[in-house]
């Protein structure tokens, strides 16, 4: 058989940038799965990933925190885990990151940074918020599209 | 999780698919070849683009264009040393088996489930076997009550077997073997109890 990979590599990426990618070809959780541009086997994928910390992530949480990760000294593989999970707490962190001690990794600093830049884990079950999604679009989201709609919301600040 | 992988191939399209735009149709052939497909580089979940389409000659006797196609698809191969979170699926005395929806093929084997542990008959369910977690005083259960971390120790891609017994487990392509034996690994109701990072006291 000819080989026909020319690279096996050619750049790692994060959960949520597999899940924004399924979201531009229109995957959506309603459950008819209609659309012919994601197939079933993409599907799976998808619910997969909406229940990880992927689904809560947006393109400028995961850029800004991959910059400010540069400071603590990670190796990308390191930093990858750490988007993908959201550790919350020390006893995360440690199956990720490899002698932390010797490499003088600051793990405080670092779950501070989680907590601070990346969305909070998506909760598992959310009945109530679904029936709003009639009226407004999904008050979860942050789109552009949802803020034309909500003009007359004063500016909550 | 999961990594770009850049291909090339000859992708023959059939005439009938020939109406609709050459990309899509040279789509729906990759993804017939490729999707849910385990290649020497892991499994392929989704084509990412199209980066070049060169010929279109139609072979002798053939009624079809061929065209060399290079493109790029996403693959799931975890590296070694990333923890990952799955689900629990079944258990028997080699150890355990995790599935992450879109992949079934995680085992923990028994030497990689933290000690001291033992192994008894599932009350709830005959044919399984179930994981228990001796600490200190307290025995921890592993079952599908909540999500399992696991760090992926190995890769391997079993050869393709010539012949197989009749009630063989059906073929894995890839098999993906992870450990739980470390902190934070496990069901994730084990480690609850530690305090996430805030002011609050720690209860």
């Amino acid at each position: 058989m000819k080989n026909i990979i020319v690279k096996a590599n050619a750049g790692a990426l994060t959960n949520f940038e597999v899940l924004d990618l399924l979201n531009s070809r229109g995957a959506s959780k309603d459950t008819t799965r209609a659309n012919d541009k994601v197939s079933g086997s993409e599907y799976k994928v998808y619910d997969y990933l909406m229940e990880t910390a992927a689904s809560t992530q947006t393109r400028e949480t995961v850029t800004k925190f991959f910059d400010k990760c540069k400071d603590f000294k990670l190796a990308k593989a390191e930093i990858l885990n750490v988007i993908n999970l959201r550790p919350t707490s020390d006893v995360e962190l440690t199956p990720i990151i490899e002698k932390p001690d010797e490499r003088e990794i600051d793990i405080d600093g670092i779950l501070a940074l989680v907590q601070e830049l990346l969305p909070p884990l998506p909760s598992l079950e959310a009945p109530k918020e679904n029936e709003q999604e009639e009226t407004e679009d999904g008050e979860q989201e942050e789109t552009d599209d949802a803020e034309k709609e909500e003009t007359e919301d004063a500016e909550q600040s | 999780m999961f990594c770009l992988s850049e291909l090339e191939d000859t992708v023959r399209v059939h005439p009938s698919n020939l109406g609709s735009p050459l990309e899509d149709a040279i789509k729906t052939e990759l993804k017939e070849l490729f999707l849910d497909k385990v290649l020497s580089i892991g499994l392929c979940v989704s084509i990412y683009d199209i980066k070049s389409v060169q010929g279109g000659f139609v072979l002798p006797g053939d009624g079809a264009p061929t065209y060399k196609v290079r493109f790029r698809i996403v693959v799931f191969r975890p590296f070694v040393g990333e923890v990952i979170a799955a689900k629990f699926k079944e258990s028997d005395s080699n150890g355990l088996r995790l599935t992450l929806g879109f992949f079934e093929d995680v085992y923990v084997p028994a030497p990689l489930i933290p000690t001291p542990n033992r192994c008894e008959p599932d009350p709830y369910n005959r044919n399984q076997m179930r994981w228990v977690w001796k600490y200190g005083d307290d025995e921890f259960i592993i079952d599908d009550s909540c999500q399992i971390k696991f760090r992926v120790e190995n890769i391997s891609y079993p050869p393709v077997p010539i012949e197989r017994a009749e009630d063989a487990k059906p073929f894995a392509p890839m098999v993906v073997t992870g450990t739980i034996d470390d902190d934070g690994l496990g069901p994730v109701s084990w480690w609850e109890a530690c305090a996430p990072i805030s002011d609050n006291d720690e209860d």
